[in-house]
């Protein structure tokens, strides 16, 4: 449904996007994380027909970019960072114009009108000025022009950005519903975002693609953790588990009662059996065998050059 | 949908979004109640064409009115059009409105329309009050009424399609505004200074000069079709460097 191939796009001397290829099928629901400056927006307009790449191959829902623009365009629904919409028309009549310059005819303007309403739950706010409605509602009436033209692939930018918490709910909920009969493309900076609605994400970073999967796989490729708790204090048998194969770094946790430690490790299932064996041997007391993947938020900071991706007390939660 | 729809659309939003600014209300009312003031009492006293207020030289001809509508378009069309790209891109609905399947040209064209009629409805309300008066103290040629009427049209259509230009390059509108009027004030004062240059040069002041076409001939009654392509040839030049501008802005 969306094909990119070695794009690059810059803006005077400063390279915004680099060689950036990926495909997303129909049906897909993509979650596109990068820190602010990483070239998500200027990829998302590009795939819009809003920007035209300096180089590489683009095509949107059949459509080759720049070559057939208006074909492209009518296929794809972009809402745009912060939601430019002209505010001092009322809804209905801005939906109105969205849907003629969308080139939609009288019949069929009718029922995209109704449909939209309908997804983006407008319809007690069709005679209201836009620069009177909530964020939320703005972003519902932004929601509602994409949809119009009843587009195969949605592009989202930043759609819950700057939302109280219900409407990010509300939010949320509307974009889980649009994935399941449409493609899209979600930037976001809210990884809970991602975790939630993305089974796939990309990671952009300074202008690149550094990572593409589903963020539990993208997880398991970083480095994990075991947590390990004791009824009592290790004693002696503390020296042993830093000598257990796989575990490269132990260290102790602040428990309230007893003992905790723990192993990091790039094998966590050789090194959970390890531990047990020198649990038995030692007439340790288990409390708890845990085994801590890391977050998106670690995979996102160790792909675009923020902290490493490994645990810490506090990353992982904080002592127990 | 045909092109047309989608350049009426656009149209329709620029006309609704004009009524609503005050802005546009303002300058219309302004350059209404100076077309009467000027016409009545100021007479044109400027350059080679001089000719009194209707009360002192009391001959009923719309000459003086005609006279004053190149430097009054000159502030009035920018006050129309000046919020029509620059306000798009201030508000980032540009993004929005070109990502949408609607081809550059339309959206020109569509801003280009309702701008001029725009420019035309206050033209023509402005100038009813005159008009009427001296059709009623007077013999009125209205030949030379349409005529000048027609002139004047496509003097408003050059007027709004090079304030367009403008604002396709300016961020703020005031900005857009305040260069359209200085640019079209200076091309509506090319004219003064045709006696003051040598005779060639003079010729090319005349040539490229908006309101020679239109207070020469037009506006005299003598319409002529060289005129009609001047104003064709100066709107059909400024849209294209708009949808330029435009497409240029997909390039970053």
């Amino acid at each position: 449904m969306i094909r990119v191939h070695r794009l690059s796009k810059s803006y005077g001397s400063f390279r915004a996007v680099q060689d950036v290829s990926f495909e997303i099928e129909r049906g897909e629901v993509v979650g596109f994380l990068g820190p602010n400056g990483a070239g998500k927006s200027t990829t998302m307009k590009v795939l819009c027909g809003y920007l035209v790449a300096d180089a590489g191959e683009v095509e949107v829902a059949g459509a080759k970019l720049p070559e057939q623009g208006p074909l492209a365009r009518a296929r794809v629904g972009y809402l745009p960072e912060s939601t430019p919409l002209y505010r001092a028309m009322r809804v209905d009549r801005f939906l109105d114009f969205a849907a003629r310059a969308k080139g939609l005819g009288r019949s069929e303007r009718r029922a995209a009108l109704a449909r939209a309403v309908a997804a983006a739950d407008l319809l007690g706010y069709l005679d209201r000025r836009i620069d009177q409605l909530s964020k939320g509602y703005r972003q519902r009436v932004g929601l509602a022009q994409a949809l119009l033209a009843d587009p195969d692939v949605l592009v989202l930018d930043e759609p819950t950005s700057g939302l109280d918490p219900n409407e990010v709910v509300r939010i949320r909920e509307l974009i889980r519903e649009l994935g399941r009969t449409k493609t899209v493309l979600l930037s976001t900076h809210v990884l809970g975002e991602v975790s939630e609605l993305c089974p796939r994400v990309l990671i952009l970073s300074g202008g690149r693609l550094v990572a593409d999967g589903a963020p539990h796989a993208l997880a398991a490729a970083r480095t994990s953790a075991l947590f390990v708790r004791f009824t009592a204090s290790l004693g002696s048998a503390r020296g042993s588990f830093d000598a257990l194969e796989g575990a490269f770094d132990v260290s102790d946790v602040p428990v309230t009662n007893g003992a905790a430690l723990r192993l990091r490790t790039d094998d966590p299932d050789g090194l959970a059996t390890r531990v047990l064996d020198l649990v038995r041997e030692r007439g340790l007391e288990l409390v708890e065998l845990r085994h801590e993947a890391p977050t998106l938020e670690q995979v996102f900071a160790a792909h675009t050059g923020g902290r490493d991706g490994r645990f810490d007390a506090v990353e992982a939660g904080g002592p127990v | 949908m045909t092109a047309v729809a989608k350049v009426s659309a656009v149209a329709r939003r620029e006309l609704g979004a004009a009524i609503d600014a005050p802005s546009a209300w303002v300058a219309a009312g302004a350059f209404a109640i100076a077309l009467q003031g000027l016409f009545f009492f100021a007479g044109y006293p400027i350059g080679d064409l001089r000719f009194p207020g209707l009360w002192e030289g009391r001959v009923a001809s719309l000459q003086v009115l005609f006279a004053w509508l190149p430097p009054l378009f000159a502030v009035l069309a920018p006050a129309f059009t000046m919020g029509s790209w620059a306000e798009e891109r201030r508000a980032g609905t540009e993004e929005l409105l070109l990502t949408w399947p609607i081809a550059s040209w339309q959206v020109v064209l569509g801003k280009f329309l309702a701008s001029w009629l725009l420019l035309m409805t206050a033209a023509v309300v402005g100038a009813l009050p005159a008009t009427l008066v001296v059709a009623s103290l007077g013999p009125l040629d209205w030949g030379v009424a349409a005529s000048g009427a027609l002139g004047a049209a496509l003097l408003g259509a050059g007027c709004v399609a090079v304030g367009l230009v403008v604002s396709a390059a300016a961020r703020e509108q005031l900005v857009a505004f305040l260069v359209a009027a200085l640019l079209l004030t200076g091309m509506w004062s090319i004219a003064l200074f045709l006696r003051v240059v040598p005779g060639e040069l003079a010729e090319w002041f005349y040539l490229v000069s908006p309101q020679a076409h239109f207070l020469d001939s037009a506006a005299r009654g003598v319409f002529d079709t060289a005129d009609l392509v001047y104003y064709g040839a100066l709107v059909a030049l400024a849209l294209l460097v708009n949808w330029r501008m435009v497409e240029a802005r997909r390039r970053g």
